[in-house]
């Protein structure tokens, strides 16, 4: 029987094999003979001249023809012994290496070749072809260096590619078990390991530009790693002013900072506000997952590229869309009369090196979320270089304090004074959460927000914060 | 040139052949039939190699043609405790030390690297691939005869001689002169056997050397004997005698054997790009069986030995074309079992993924 | 029981030993007689145990390696002396074609029990070919082992360990450190032959290198630990196999690698460390791997040396750029 081979069948091969035919070679109908490399790695020949013709008896060795190779003039033997039935090709033409170029009708007896043999003989030359093809440089001596492999080896869905995904280094499988690295990719997101910190180079980068510590980053790559969302999530959420360690006292027993400056200012306009407006503080839970998402998407999205995209910029968008339906938290109060403001110059909370700031920006209801997000981030980075104006910080009508980024779930913030509405913004974390009567990890934050109670009731207050949160729930809404 | 059976089959008995023939005289008739069926039946196996060739059988096969009587008189001479170091085309004297010829065969195949087990072979060591570089290994193991005090006990039955085989292309191989500074310092019971066939693929032996070869043995400090190497008496003679003063005590010693490359350098080579047929034809009249058939007429030998020893040719060569047929591919495990002698890491490692690798590859059931 | 000795001297115990161990053991090479070795390593020993077993060899380093082969196939335990690194090329044919894979080609039915020493290295300002670092060619010769030691103690035990191993080895011994002194146990042998070794322990930097290099990989870990920066030192010893599992522990402990030698930097032994500590202990690895070696150039004049070849400086700088990451 012909080879059962998967491997592809070879043009190479030098070899004869017999149709029709049983195991014990009883009967063989016909034979091929396949043109050999006669000289270590050629790859052609022309047929010279047959010595035989159809209907001929040929022994075994008898020569059957003259080839012409790019070395020498070479008369090829006969493999077989029988009656020549076909010359395969014509005088005068140039064939590859492993074309059939007679076929001789065989006897019963012994001189027919085992079918073993050249079996096995074809499978080791394909084996050896299937490495020296497509490279052509690698020439195995007596195989030829014609390429002819057609279609890549199809590789196994499962099972032995957690093995096969390595390559074959020199390191003992002893290692390859300890280091997790090396471990096949499990199916499931695995839990937050202990160490060592699974990241990429490109992502311990990000990291280390977002000034985010990896160890303290939740993983949700499929290995165990840390994605670039795992970092920008941890960036929007973290802290940009953390203690790094916890400073010594000093020798002396008390320290004493004089009241001036920002300081004075923050303290006058805190009593002002705090001791002047009756405060109240409402609260709500929200699952913030698909803001998450979206954040998520507008990150990946080459529309925002260039700016810094957060939870905060939905929040803010939220607010200003919150806004318009509820236009008196977006008020001030003078003892005449209250004014409700017709325009958002939205005021962000800033803590910086020298002290709480709240700029603004102007007109903040005619941007764009894009523009927003690059208002933000500029205003971010001005008040980072405590470089912002008083013009920037004066004007505002709402405000939002981020006190998510230092970890804090909620608070009762304070209003910035000639303002009649405040909303804090805390952290953003997984949490349980039923979702379709299913107890879910979804992400979930506090809005709190707190309100002068001589403009705005609880009713409207409840209802701008419950604007808010439901944005924060369905983005989509602001499609409204 | 030492001479002892002229080219028309004829023995000589000028002096210096006179030095030998005792050598030949100590034969039985049952020997000298042997050197004929010797030579008659690796002719007609290293004709059914270059056929298996031609066929996609071999990848390549280096031909013996012509060199019958050099390899057979002087395996014949060697002793079975002596160590012989061959080159690639001594097929002759792997056949007489043992090696089942279809070992050869599966080296020539691409099945192997090595093919047989000196040990179990008469002590005939594996082909060297590498122009010369046997002739080092053969003098390192002539000392370490010599260190073990194997050699120039006075008993020739006992004692240990090698013999380094190499042609006249190796001897300009730096290994080559290394070996014979080696083997004269260390008086090493060696003998150097230089095939002179011509021809080193197709630069003929005059751009090897300026001088006959065997004067070389001088300016080394030992003898150098130059013999006709298509006598297989002479063959025998010289050799059995360099030989014996070798593991006598009397240190390493050269014979240059001149014969001819009747055929091809291997069956990849096309000698009639660099070679007259003038030439050719007039070493075949000096065709080493064809003299010895006169010689062996000449002692009586008839039609019935010279048939029966034809009939046993073409047998072996069946044979041999039947095992080669039947010869399997090698496990890929050969490609990282016994690369060291003792437990490495990237052996295990490199196998290990070899396997699995092959193992996630669609397939064959 | 533990004695002082030059490196030389540990190597001269321990070839002392494994002579009188096995009487298939012999010496060979260029001067190692009388002489006792241009570097006196073999000194005192051919009149110990005669001519038969340390013998002096024409001045043919192929004809060295190939009758070592003879007599290995003879069943002795050659160890053969190349003079110097530079000399080694004459018999890289007879190492590289026949000694590596003369066991292989036997299908395992000989062993090649032989070892070949070569003095390597430079900062002896010596002439040219005689402060080569060749051991890549033999690194990357499959059939081959390649071991170095850096420190007396491992000079006498790597030395009869490598005699004993029934491969062939080549045993590079770094020459500038011959007369170097230090303790040398003479009860027992500190690691396995192929095993690497952290000589030094530390947080933040890995250091690996071998030879005389781990004495320079000292110096530049002493210096950083003055400027506040702790660095691990391990010493290779063994260049093929290389023992990589102390190696990826102290990655995984460091995050930062730097991998130092003498040869020159292109397709050389730190490169293959490189690239393999890279594919197997990516995650951990803060920074690139990080080579320092000489230039890609030939060995120059004695003179240049202390520029050519890595020193605290050179090795401290590639720490500073890993740190940066």
């Amino acid at each position: 029987m012909p080879t059962a081979s998967s491997r592809p069948s070879t043009a190479l091969s030098p070899t004869s094999f017999c149709t029709n035919c049983t195991r014990k070679g009883i009967i063989v109908t016909s034979s091929e003979f396949t043109l050999p490399d006669v000289g270590e790695g050629l790859t052609e020949a022309e047929i010279v001249a047959w010595k035989v013709k159809p209907g001929d008896e040929v022994t075994i060795n008898q020569v059957l023809v003259e080839i012409e190779t790019a070395k020498s003039l070479v008369e090829l033997p006969s493999p077989f012994a029988g009656t020549v039935t076909a010359i395969l090709v014509a005088e005068g033409q140039t064939v590859d290496v492993g074309t059939p170029i007679i076929s001789v009708s065989s006897g019963v007896d012994d001189a027919a070749p085992a079918l073993g043999g050249t079996e096995i003989v074809a499978e080791t030359v394909d084996s050896a072809s299937l490495q020296s093809s497509d490279t052509g440089s690698a020439v195995l001596v007596g195989y030829g260096i014609k390429g002819h492999v057609a279609s890549r080896r199809s590789r196994a869905a499962t099972g032995k590619a957690a093995a096969a995904s390595t390559s074959p280094t020199h390191i003992a499988s002893g290692i390859a078990a300890s280091a997790p690295e090396v471990a096949p990719r499990p199916s499931s997101v695995p839990a937050a390991s202990a160490s060592p910190v699974i990241a990429k180079p490109p992502i311990r980068k990000l990291a280390k530009d977002l000034a985010v510590n990896l160890s303290e980053v939740t993983p949700t790559g499929l290995a165990g790693e840390i994605t670039r969302e795992d970092v920008v999530r941890q960036a929007s959420q973290g802290t940009l002013f953390r203690n790094i360690e916890t400073p010594a006292w000093g020798s002396d027993r008390e320290e004493r900072i004089p009241v001036k400056g920002v300081r004075k200012a923050i303290a006058t306009a805190m009593v002002s506000s705090a001791f002047s407006a009756p405060h109240v503080s409402l609260f709500v839970d929200v699952d913030a997952t698909r803001t998450m998402e979206f954040v998520r998407r507008l990150k990946d999205s080459t529309d925002f590229a260039g700016v810094k995209v957060s939870p905060l910029l939905i929040v803010a968008k939220a607010m200003i869309w919150a806004v318009r339906r509820n236009p008196t938290v977006n008020a001030q109060w003078t003892d005449t009369e209250i004014i409700v403001k017709h325009y958002v110059n939205f005021g962000i909370a800033a803590a910086t090196p020298r002290g709480l700031i709240v700029p603004n920006i102007k007109e903040a209801q005619e941007l764009s979320l894009h523009q927003l997000a690059s208002a933000i981030g500029q205003l971010t980075i001005t008040a980072r270089d405590g470089k912002t104006s008083p013009a920037e910080q004066a004007g505002g009508t709402i405000t939002v304090t981020n006190i998510g980024v230092f970890g804090m779930d909620t608070g009762t913030p304070i209003l910035n004074p000639g303002e009649v509405a405040i909303l804090a913004l805390g952290t953003i974390r997984q949490k349980p959460w039923v979702v379709d009567g299913e107890v879910r990890a979804r992400f979930v934050t506090t809005l709190g927000a707190s309100f002068d109670h001589r403009v705005v009731d609880g009713d409207v207050a409840s209802r701008f914060l419950a604007d808010v949160a439901s944005i924060i729930e369905e983005p989509a809404l602001l499609l409204d | 040139m030492v001479q002892l059976l002229s080219t028309e089959g004829t023995l000589q008995t000028d002096d210096t052949a006179a030095e030998y023939l005792p050598y030949i005289e100590a034969l039985s008739d049952d020997v000298l039939r042997q050197f004929y069926r010797d030579m008659v039946i690796t002719r007609r196996f290293d004709l059914e190699a270059t056929n298996l060739q031609r066929q996609g059988q071999l990848a390549l096969w280096p031909p013996s043609h012509g060199q019958e009587a050099a390899q057979v008189g002087s395996a014949r001479a060697a002793r079975a405790q002596d160590h012989l170091f061959p080159s690639y085309r001594e097929h002759a004297i792997a056949l007489i030390r043992g090696v089942d010829i279809v070992d050869i065969v599966r080296l020539m195949r691409g099945v192997t690297n090595g093919g047989w087990d000196p040990a179990e072979c008469g002590n005939f060591h594996l082909y060297t691939l590498v122009l010369g570089s046997q002739a080092l290994h053969a003098t390192g193991y002539a000392m370490g005869i010599t260190l073990d005090g194997e050699t120039g006990t006075g008993d020739l039955e006992t004692d240990s001689a090698v013999m380094a085989y190499f042609g006249d292309g190796a001897t300009s191989q730096g290994d080559v002169s290394e070996a014979l500074v080696f083997a004269a310092s260390f008086n090493a019971p060696e003998v150097f056997f230089l095939q002179n066939n011509q021809w080193a693929i197709s630069v003929p032996v005059r751009v090897q050397s300026r001088t006959p070869l065997y004067l070389r043995a001088g300016g080394f400090g030992m003898p150098g004997v130059q013999i006709d190497g298509n006598d297989v008496l002479a063959s025998y003679a010289v050799t059995r005698k360099n030989l014996d003063e070798a593991r006598s005590g009397q240190g390493p010693r050269l014979i240059e054997a001149l014969t001819y490359r009747i055929g091809a350098h291997t069956t990849s080579d096309d000698p009639t790009k660099y070679r007259l047929d003038a030439e050719t034809a007039s070493w075949v009249a000096k065709d080493p069986i064809t003299r010895y058939v006169s010689y062996l007429r000449g002692r009586g030998e008839g039609d019935d030995f010279f048939a029966a020893s034809a009939t046993e040719a073409e047998d072996f060569s069946a044979d041999l074309r039947r095992r080669t047929l039947e010869l399997v591919a090698p496990s890929t495990d050969l490609i990282f079992d016994n690369v060291y002698s003792e437990p490495h890491p990237v052996m295990d490692v490199q196998k290990k993924w070899l396997a699995d690798y092959e193992a996630s590859l669609g397939g064959t059931a | 029981m533990t004695e002082e000795l030059p490196l030389a001297k540990a190597l001269n115990a321990g070839l002392r030993k494994a002579l009188a161990d096995d009487p298939k053991v012999l010496l060979m090479g260029e001067d190692i007689g009388p002489l006792g070795g241009v570097f006196r390593v073999t000194e005192g020993l051919q009149a110990e145990f005669g001519e038969r077993r340390v013998f002096d060899t024409p001045l043919a380093e192929s004809g060295i390696i190939g009758t070592a082969i003879g007599l290995a196939f003879r069943g002795y335990r050659p160890v053969c002396e190349i003079q110097f690194d530079g000399f080694i090329f004459p018999g890289f044919d007879q190492i590289t074609s026949q000694l590596a894979k003369m066991t292989s080609r036997h299908e395992g039915r000989v062993i090649m029990p032989v070892v070949v020493r070569v003095p390597y290295g430079g900062h002896i300002g010596a002439v040219e070919h005689h402060q080569e670092s060749p051991e890549a060619y033999f690194a990357h010769t499959p059939g081959l082992r390649v071991v170095s030691p850096s420190t007396p103690n491992d000079a006498y035990w790597m030395i009869q360990e490598a005699i004993a191993s029934d491969d062939p080895v080549m045993f590079f011994e770094p020459k500038s450190r011959y007369w170097s002194k230090g303790p040398v146990n003479f009860s027992a042998s500190p690691s396995p032959l192929h095993a690497s070794r952290v000589v030094r322990t530390g947080t933040e930097v890995t250091l690996v290198g071998h030879g005389a290099m781990v004495t320079v990989l000292m110096q530049a870990a002493e210096l950083a630990q003055n400027e506040g920066t702790s660095i691990e030192v391990i010493d290779l010893r063994s260049l093929s196999p290389i023992d990589y599992a102390p190696i990826i522990a102290s990655v995984q402990k460091t995050g930062r690698l730097v991998v130092a030698s003498e040869a020159p930097g292109s397709v050389s032994i730190s490169a293959e460390i490189a690239a393999t500590v890279t594919e197997t202990a990516f995650y951990s690895l803060e920074a690139p791997v990080l080579r320092v070696s000489s230039f890609d150039t030939p060995f120059p004049p004695a003179k240049l040396e202390t520029v050519f070849l890595p020193d605290a400086d050179r090795i401290l700088e590639a720490v500073d750029r890993a740190l940066a990451y």
